[in-house]
């Protein structure tokens, strides 16, 4: 999944995306760099100090070269050598110098102090989003696909940070530059400027052809791309498969077919990306070879001076690239701004409702649990649970079984306070907990869920997350408690093996069992497994169960299973249909009343 | 650098054309401001229109010429740079079809994936921008500093000077560059890592409440990445900056010696617009391949990975003998340890058994116990370190894997199936099936569903299979399995996926299907293999018990413990 994300190298920056509301995005945004503001303002100044030097300093230049020209004629015309001192020339340069000088501190100080205003800005965004993460309801996860959500925070914002990196001071210095230099380029000669116009217009027109046949071969490049990545992934997870089987050659065969056909659109592809640079650099130049041509005859003809010749192509120089890369350097803007529109557009998604402030406490519950009336749907159109009541008493294992999508899984979502009831309350130890704070609330409850969820980070480490001072013997202790122990040993480094990306080597089973034993070393007053066991083989489950009823004795469990085995020592059963609660009772009574519950267990235990 | 010139050797010609086209951008950036230069002479001196008109002429030519030659060189860039990456993915991918499990596992599937892809397109743009960038640059640097000596000697040792502070400078710079940049990567991908983790895990963070800690654990891997990377924007800030007073400090400096050297009648006054073009070109070549070279090390860092991968030698080699035909015992384990590289424990000790033809034999044990693992070493995905595993008469070690595999039909834990049609992934199994073969696969293996489906055999499978269900693809995979003709079957714990019913369905046909051959059943129900004809009981990698269901319910404890957590009620009567 990983490397998906990934595949930003061949983001050239071709397709072009628009902000929707731009004015009011970039509104936000000033607010965002609020802390920036002085910052902005010098950068600004230095801006227009920099191109007032950066314009003058040609136009000073040219003088020199006249006089130093007019000078060394006159020298010549005397026979004698001319030589540069501090009255001949040398104070001008002088003077030259210090404006470039000034010239080069100024872009120094704008270049260092935007260096650190992008990314502040992004760490700023960053962690906006993380807070963002941890007040969002759980809904929005079950509705957004994880990549998405984590390409707001990386690639979106980098995209953002890049274009504004280099972007922003660019657009700035640019923007004075091309002026500038325009209104000096007039001055000097408004005919040669006509000519500089004709080639940039040229050079513009060579882009925008380039780009639509980029933007088009990119994106079949892009298709090439993703179907060689289908076909690596594929053939990389079932690659025994493909060796079981002895389909190495065929295999290798459609590899070398589809390598092939990407190869051919990448060649084209990359000749147009690469060949546009050049292009347009031949335009430039067959604008300066023009440009030279109109101005040595204006030179013979005595309308130009040698100087002004020279601080001409200066100007060229400072706003050809400019120009040229105008259109290039808006789309740049464009698309960062509609990143970050993305990304204040998920931060103002609707959040949890905050803990009410008179709120109780309960420390250390009893276990004792109350569903009373509870109607709840994930969505308002379609309620799922019309009238869910029961009650359990401290230290009770409570099974909660049926089929899917029944809503089990949801019955204990509500517990925890992952979704909030549409009507009806839920009790724990005789307290509402839409009262609690859900820190609190959950302070009581541990949670093994089918899904085994693993972090980056050794299996000890993984073992204590819900106790991050646990010794190594607890972490052990959890560890043989569910059963993982021995597992555990075979691996290279024991506990110490650091579970990365590719946990391939840990069945689904496994991490099952590692996540029971970090529920257990937790050590919650109420216990809930969701399907905790459902990868484990039946022994080594009724093994965890009888582990776990010594260390859950006289506590609340809630356990949810497919497998009847595990549950029929249940102290309350409750069978769920269609979201609603059709029977309830111990394994006796509901196998006596032959009903639901009945069926469902003698189906499971069908003999040959 | 070595493995890439590997790479280049087939298309040695094409890089010596390509180096020659590239040549010409300098030679044409370079004769323009020459020309201008003698324009401006020509001008100011003999006021000669046709004399500027010739050198307009043969700019013209020469802008003409360098750029059609720069632009036939990007295409030429860009047909080696699809080569390659054509060559390392094929070669790549070639390679690991010899490795064994536990050498792909070194790298793992991610790994390879990334390597197979993001490595290969890192490796390519660095080649193409180190052709167009980078190897221009001693050229430009060289023939720079000779134009300007053939104007003037005392110009000629400036730009010699000029030149050689701003390769010190940008020497100096890359070194740090490179180790900035090699640590945001690092950086980047820890973000990618802990932002993956907090939303795939958030229900988990929240049941133990870990928000505050999860959000510092983001926030720090947060600021990590930016204070790194505003050093970075720093270094290159620093790097304009130094350009720029460089530049500055160059023109000034042509200026006044220049103006002396044109006093002295050494030099035109043309020749300074000529001198600073040349010392800008030079700094501008030296800059542009600076921002390439920084970012050298990362691909530096992908070629050593896509190396490690094309170097590393397979644990299991072919041999050369060849299988009996095979009699009585198809496949026998004798005295077989195995364990993981490293690891404290062995996986699998002193295993010892055989499969006889006609008869089925189960393995069932606890989760982790290693009976998938026996299996893989049936099938030679890993090398055992004691003992022998033979089939048809010789050790698996001394024959060719394609011999062994031809002889086993697998059905894998996980039902993976490949994107395509169903008579596809069918004749996966068995490439010249007939469409009746396949019907009769489908049948055996109870997935009469496909005949329903309004396309039948052709019905897309989607990758991996997930288009159908986890019941689906496993009758599925068991029908891929079937339609092989061969001396052993294996389904590893093929039949969990299944309900109750059509377990028993699918065994009874089963049993009438495969009748001279072995069969190899991983189960983790004792219903599924109540009829066998031996069962191995598995625990903690070693044998705990060997026989019939009904020996092993009176001797084996560890069996009878299994039987009970299944069975109704807790009664062990073995139906």
């Amino acid at each position: 999944m990983d490397n998906r994300d990934e595949n930003l190298v061949f983001d050239d920056g071709y397709g072009v995306e628009k902000p929707h509301r731009a004015m009011q995005t970039f509104k936000r945004m000033w607010k965002s760099v609020k802390e920036q503001h002085t910052r902005l303002y010098i950068v600004l100044g230095s801006v227009v100090c920099y191109t007032i030097l950066s314009v003058a300093a040609p136009f000073y230049s040219a003088g020199i070269v006249n006089r130093l020209w007019e000078n060394i004629k006159a020298a010549n015309g005397l026979g004698v050598a001319f030589r540069v001192t501090w009255e001949q020339g040398g104070q001008e340069i002088f003077l030259l110098f210090l404006m470039y000088l000034g010239v080069w501190l100024f872009s120094t100080v704008q270049a260092f102090m935007m260096a650190s205003f992008a990314e502040r800005l992004s760490l700023r965004l960053r962690t906006d989003i993380s807070e963002k993460l941890n007040r969002l309801p759980l809904s929005y996860f079950d509705r957004h696909k994880t990549g998405t959500i984590l390409s707001y925070c990386t690639n979106d914002l980098d995209k953002m940070a890049e274009a504004l990196q280099t972007g922003l001071l660019k657009l700035f210095t640019s923007t004075g530059l091309i002026i500038g230099s325009l209104i000096m380029m007039f001055y000097f000669h408004a005919g040669l400027t006509l000519i500089f116009l004709v080639f940039i217009a040229l050079s513009m027109f060579v882009t925008k052809l380039f780009s639509g046949q980029t933007l088009h071969l990119a994106a079949k490049r892009q298709q090439c791309m993703g179907n060689v990545n289908a076909l690596v992934e594929e053939y990389y997870t079932g690659r025994t498969i493909i060796k079981a089987f002895g389909q190495e050659e065929s295999s290798a065969k459609r590899m070398r077919l589809a390598t092939e056909e990407l190869a051919e659109t990448a060649r084209k592809a990359d000749f147009m990306i690469n060949a546009i640079n050049p292009a347009i650099r031949m335009v430039n130049r067959l604008g300066q070879v023009c440009i030279a041509l109109a101005a040595g005859k204006f030179l013979i003809d005595g309308v130009l001076s040698v100087g002004a010749f020279q601080a001409f192509f200066q100007y060229v120089n400072q706003s050809a690239e400019p120009l040229t890369e105008a259109s290039y350097m808006v789309n740049a803007m464009q698309s960062a701004l509609a990143s970050v529109e993305r990304i204040y557009e998920f931060l103002d998604e609707q959040e949890l409702e905050p803990d009410r402030k008179m709120s109780e406490k309960v420390k250390d519950a009893k276990g004792y649990v109350e569903f009373r009336n509870v109607r709840f749907g994930y969505t308002k159109e379609r309620t799922l649970m019309h009238d869910i009541s029961f009650v359990v008493k401290p230290g009770e294992k409570v099974a909660i079984v049926g089929s899917t999508g029944a809503g089990k899984t949801t019955l204990v979502n509500l517990l925890m306070r992952f979704y909030e009831v549409d009507a009806g309350q839920i009790f724990l130890d005789g307290k509402n907990t839409r009262n609690l704070s859900r820190k609190n609330l959950r302070e009581n409850f541990g949670m093994v869920l089918q899904d085994a969820w693993l972090f980056g980070g050794t299996i000890a480490e993984n073992i204590a997350y819900g106790k991050q001072d646990a010794s190594r013997e607890e972490i052990i202790a959890a560890a043989k408690a569910a059963r993982v122990d021995f597992f555990v040993r075979t691996l290279p480094k024991g506990y110490d093996t650091i579970l990365g990306n590719d946990i391939e080597t840990i069945s689904a089973g496994q991490r099952q069992l590692l996540t029971i034993a970090r529920a257990l070393l937790a050590n919650p007053s109420v216990l809930i497994l969701d399907e905790a066991t459902s990868s484990v083989d039946t022994r080594t489950e009724l093994e965890i169960g009888k582990a776990m009823k010594v260390l859950m004795k006289d506590r609340t469990s809630f356990v949810i299973a497919h497998r009847l085995s595990t549950i029929m020592d249940a102290d309350l059963i409750l069978v769920m249909q269609n979201g609603d609660i059709v029977e309830k009772g111990t394994h006796e009574e509901l196998i006596r009343r032959g009903s639901v519950y009945a069926n469902l267990y003698n189906s499971q235990f069908a003999g040959d | 650098m070595k493995m890439i010139l590997r790479f280049l050797k087939p298309y040695k010609l094409w890089c010596v054309v390509t180096l020659a086209v590239m040549l010409l951008d300098v030679v044409g950036a370079l004769f323009i401001p020459t020309l201008t230069a003698g324009m401006i002479n020509e001008g100011v001196g003999n006021r000669s229109i046709s004399v500027i008109a010739e050198k307009g002429a043969l700019m013209f030519l020469v802008t003409v010429l360098s750029g059609a030659g720069t632009v036939f060189g990007s295409y030429l860039c860009a047909v080696l740079s699809a080569k390659i990456g054509r060559d390392m993915r094929n070669a790549l991918y070639e390679k690991t079809l010899g490795f064994s499990d536990h050498d792909f596992e070194k790298f793992g599937t991610g790994s390879m994936i990334a390597r197979t892809q993001n490595d290969v397109n890192i490796v390519q743009q660095a080649f193409v921008w180190s052709i167009q960038m980078v190897l221009p640059v001693p050229i430009m640097c060289v023939m720079g500093v000779v134009m300007a000596f053939s104007i003037d000697k005392a110009m000629g040792t400036l730009l010699v000077g000029i030149t050689l502070l701003v390769i010190v400078c940008a020497v100096f710079i890359t070194r740090k560059a490179a180790v900035i940049f090699g640590s945001l990567q690092k950086f980047l991908d820890r973000i990618n890592v802990v932002l993956r983790e907090n939303i795939t895990g958030v229900r988990v963070l929240r049941a133990f409440n870990k928000e505050q800690y999860e959000e510092k654990r983001m926030r720090r891997s947060f600021e990590d990445y930016a204070l790194s990377s505003i050093k970075a924007n720093r270094l290159f800030a620093g790097l304009e900056s130094l350009a720029i007073l460089v530049m500055n400090l160059c023109i000034v400096a042509i200026l006044w010696i220049g103006g002396n050297r044109i006093g002295q009648g050494f030099m035109k006054i043309g020749d300074i617009t000529a001198l600073t073009e040349y010392a800008i070109l030079i700094l501008f070549y030296v800059i542009m391949a600076q921002m390439v070279i920084i970012l050298l090390p990362r691909a530096k860092i992908c070629l050593e990975r896509i190396d490690a991968v094309l170097s590393h030698s397979p644990e299991i080699y072919d041999g050369s003998g060849k299988m009996e035909e095979v009699k009585d015992t198809v496949c026998a384990f004798q005295n077989v340890d195995f364990r993981f590289e490293d690891a404290d424990e062995a996986t699998l000790g002193n295993i010892s058994f055989s499969c006889k033809k006609g008869e089925t034999t189960a393995i069932i044990g606890s989760t982790g116990s290693g009976k998938s693992t026996i299996a893989k070493l049936l099938l030679r995905f890993h090398d055992i370190q004691k003992g022998a595993i033979v089939f048809g008469g010789i050790d698996i070690r001394k024959i060719q894997q394609k011999d062994l595999r031809k002889e086993i039909a697998y059905v894998p834990q996980k039902a993976w199936l490949f994107s395509g049609t169903i008579a596809d992934n069918l004749r996966f199994g068995n490439e010249q099936a007939t469409e009746t073969e396949m019907e009769k696969a489908l049948k055996t293996a109870q997935a009469d569903f496909v005949f329903s489906l309004p396309q039948g055999l052709n019905t897309f499978v989607a990758q991996g299979g997930t288009n159908f269900s986890g019941g689906q693809r496993q009758r599925l995979a068991i029908a891929r399995a079937l339609i092989r003709k061969a001396d052993l079957y294996i389904f590893d714990d093929s039949f969990s996926a299944l309900d109750f019913q059509t377990d028993a369905a699918l065994r009874k046909a089963l049993s009438k299907e495969i009748q001279d051959a072995a069969v190899l059943i991983i189960a983790q129900r004792v219903n599924t293999i109540v009829n066998a004809h031996q069962i191995i009981v598995l625990e903690d990698g070693k044998i705990a018990g060997l026989g019939t269901h009904k020996e092993l319910m009176e001797q084996c404890s560890i069996y009878r413990e299994i039987a009970e957590s299944q069975m109704k009620g807790g009664k062990t009567d073995g139906q």
